[in-house]
């Protein structure tokens, strides 16, 4: 049974949300972590919070779909790793550009085990991004399984490129193409890591 | 005779005519013939843009159903009741997505199957949605958006 906190109408699964959300924002606002001398550091306090609150098994589970059935533990749990990183690599950069934004708690839907936390980030210049979070009970915790940005689903999108990829080739070839896209990621950001000067304050 | 054979081929060009009409009717009109079996499931969307009743349900682009009805659900949400052919089963986590064919083509949803073993029964829900993208909101954001 849920009992709210009177003080938080907002609800259970908007407080789970927020508090890692705040957590991130703090570590990226953290005067200790800042400058790209600390890259390393800061995205390893962002990957703690990520694991934290999303349920990346449940992403790529949902993402392979029905390709997941036919994977053995061995291969799930590599999937879901080289997933993660996937994930982890290609949104981090775009958190780390955070600066200042405000984040509206615009609305919650809960429906049994499922929720939907429907969040607003107002840009500097005034454009209001509507990020939808889909979560899913977990014991006592609620965790993201769902991102949905401007309408767009996370999983949704993987899901349809994923199933292009192993219907036209295999399954063997997405985790190929995962893990050298992983490498790529690894090497561009060590190219931005030494090429960018700290002329952020 | 000759009167009544011009009375003939009138006759019967009339009658050709009233069976086109009423094959077109049927064929634009998209009237099932047999009822149509198949069973209702429903899907809840922030909103539907230009979809209506009759639109597609597609799968891989493959039609597997219709949209029956669309109304103002809870939440002022639009419910979105549809029919599926009774041999397609749909996976507890098949998403839903409004998508439009062509860039300003009619709208249809299209659903991904998932991977759950759980499936939706009958009268059941499909609780994984994707909106419609509005394409002039998203262009004014973004073209205008910068004041």
């Amino acid at each position: 049974m849920l009992v709210a906190a009177p003080e938080s109408r907002a609800g259970v699964p908007t407080d789970h949300l927020k508090g890692a959300i705040d957590r991130v924002v703090r570590t990226l606002e953290d005067p200790a972590l800042k400058g790209a001398d600390k890259a390393t550091e800061r995205r390893r306090a962002v990957r703690k919070v990520a694991n934290d609150v999303f349920d990346f098994g449940e992403i790529a589970r949902r993402s392979l779909a029905r390709h997941w059935q036919p994977l053995t533990e061995q291969q799930r749990a590599e999937f879901v790793m080289l997933f993660a990183d996937l994930l982890e690599r290609s949104y981090i950069s775009k958190i780390e550009l955070y600066g200042g934004e405000k984040i509206l708690y615009t609305g919650e839907r809960t429906d049994g085990d499922l929720a939907t936390v429907s969040t607003k980030i107002i840009t500097r210049n005034g454009t209001e991004v509507p990020i939808d979070y889909r979560l899913l009970k977990r014991g006592d915790r609620w965790l993201v399984y769902d991102v949905n940005i401007e309408g767009v689903s996370l999983v949704s999108n993987y899901r349809t490129q994923f199933n292009k990829i192993i219907q036209t080739a295999s399954y063997a070839d997405l985790v190929q193409k995962m893990r050298t896209k992983q490498d790529d990621l690894v090497s561009q950001d060590q190219g931005r890591t030494t090429k960018t000067t700290p002329t952020k304050k | 005779m000759r009167h009544s054979a011009l009375d003939l081929s009138v006759g019967l060009f009339l009658l050709i005519g009233i069976v086109a009409l009423s094959w077109m009717s049927i064929k634009l009109g998209r009237v099932e013939w047999l009822g149509g079996g198949g069973y209702a499931v429903t899907a809840d969307f922030p909103s539907v843009g230009g979809l209506k009743a009759g639109s597609a349900v597609e799968i891989a682009g493959v039609e597997i159903g219709r949209v029956d009805s669309i109304t103002l659900g809870k939440d002022y949400q639009a419910q979105v009741r549809m029919t599926i052919r009774p041999k397609v089963t749909l996976q507890d986590d098949s998403i839903a997505s409004i998508k439009t064919k062509g860039l300003i083509g009619e709208r249809y949803i299209r659903i991904s199957p998932g991977g759950s073993e759980k499936i939706i029964p009958p009268n059941g829900r499909i609780k994984e949605v994707e909106a419609p993208v509005d394409f002039e909101e998203l262009l004014s954001k973004y073209v205008f958006g910068k004041v």
